[in-house]
């Protein structure tokens, strides 16, 4: 039996069925806009609203969309919420805007989205669905978070566009380019799976 | 499949959009004078950073090509800004280029580009667009391409400033030609 409110849900999204670093959905806005901290920031946020917003819909009217047409259904409630907040920061963030560019209302097509609200959102309850929302949403904000950070600090020498690493640091560029993105995300997936192998044997 | 199935199916998906599209409508009309008021103020500022003594800017049209032209106190035209777009290495640059009364570059800014950040990004620094103000079209030129430029391209970025350059000079050419 599932219980009505389940707080595992929460949790499940942030650490143990992570979207970056388990499910691994979703990676093109990862590489993109984790050059900077605050893009990061501005896109994790954006990618929380959207995903719990549309797993909120979509769990209230799943008992009423036949199954053919769900897909369809799906993409325009989460394209609806993708410009809400597209317009939301372009009015009051203008600076964000500018930075994330395309990969803002990219988000709908961000397959993180999309498989939430088919693999959970659609069978489950709307609390349930609000929690998944919001961890999976943090999960990923958190894990951009992170990959931001040492590719700023390490490429730029710079953190939220500070400087920290005083000016006679050489930063390595290729932090700041796509390689870097990969390379530091493929470590904390190493991380993940040491982490994880650990807690099995003990 | 059955016919009420399908039926069912095509109701619901229209009322999603309708209701979708509904508020979008209402979100849009809460937005965009605030997004219209950005842009402008952009627009405005990057004017008055090409010619600080300019007081009026007014949108003309000249054979086909849009520019401001700029007014001092006196009413008069002291210069032209043109709008150009070009293709650098990530994709368009959009260029604001201010040229006075001697055809010589007053100033240019980006306005928007998407050039690799840290490096092409670069040109977007007055390091590299100050080094247009005053020159002619002979001058405009990257210093490696021909013995005459004037102009030391951005390190690690030769083709994000090339094609700012070229484009610059092509503008420059271009009204030459039609004046």
């Amino acid at each position: 039996m599932k219980k009505i409110i389940d707080f595992k849900v929460f949790l499940n999204g942030i650490w143990k069925e992570n979207p970056i670093l388990f499910i691994m959905l979703g990676l093109c806005p990862v590489l993109a806009v984790s050059g900077s901290v605050k893009d990061a920031l501005g896109m994790g946020i954006a990618v929380i609203f959207v995903l719990t917003g549309s797993n909120f819909v979509i769990s209230l009217i799943r008992k009423i969309v036949p199954s053919h047409v769900r897909i369809p259904v799906f993409i325009v409630v989460i394209a609806t919420f993708v410009t809400i907040t597209d317009y939301t920061i372009a009015a009051f963030f203008p600076q964000i805007h500018k930075n994330l560019g395309v990969y803002l209302p990219l988000i709908v097509v961000n397959c993180i989205i999309l498989g939430r609200a088919e693999g959970f959102a659609s069978k489950n309850n709307v609390f349930n669905s609000i929690l998944d929302g919001l961890g999976m949403g943090l999960g990923f904000t958190l894990i951009i978070f992170v990959i931001s950070s040492f590719r700023e600090i390490l490429g730029n020498g710079t953190f939220m566009g500070k400087p920290i690493l005083g000016s006679n640091y050489n930063p390595f560029l290729i932090m700041i380019m796509p390689p870097g993105a990969f390379l530091v995300i493929g470590l904390l997936i190493a991380l993940k799976q040491k982490i994880e192998k650990r807690k099995k044997i003990c | 499949m059955n016919k009420k199935e399908f039926f069912i199916g095509i109701v619901v998906i229209t009322f999603i959009c309708a209701l979708s599209g509904y508020l979008l409508s209402y979100i849009y009309k809460i937005t965009m004078p605030r997004i219209e008021k950005i842009k402008k103020i952009k627009e405005n500022k990057i004017n008055k950073e090409i010619f600080p003594e300019g007081v009026n800017f007014i949108e003309k049209e000249m054979d086909g090509i849009k520019y401001i032209s700029v007014l001092n106190l006196n009413d008069e035209e002291i210069g032209k800004i043109f709008e150009v777009k070009t293709l650098g290495y990530g994709g368009y640059i959009y260029l604001k280029v201010g040229i006075d009364k001697d055809m010589k570059i007053k100033g240019i800014k980006i306005k928007e580009h998407s050039e690799t950040p840290g490096l092409g990004s670069k040109i977007t620094e007055n390091k590299f667009l100050d080094q247009f103000t005053g020159k002619t079209k002979d001058d405009i030129y990257l210093k490696k391409d021909n013995p005459n430029g004037k102009i030391d391209a951005v390190t690690g970025a030769t083709i994000s400033s090339r094609s700012v350059v070229e484009s610059v000079r092509k503008l420059l050419e271009k009204i030459k030609e039609e004046k």
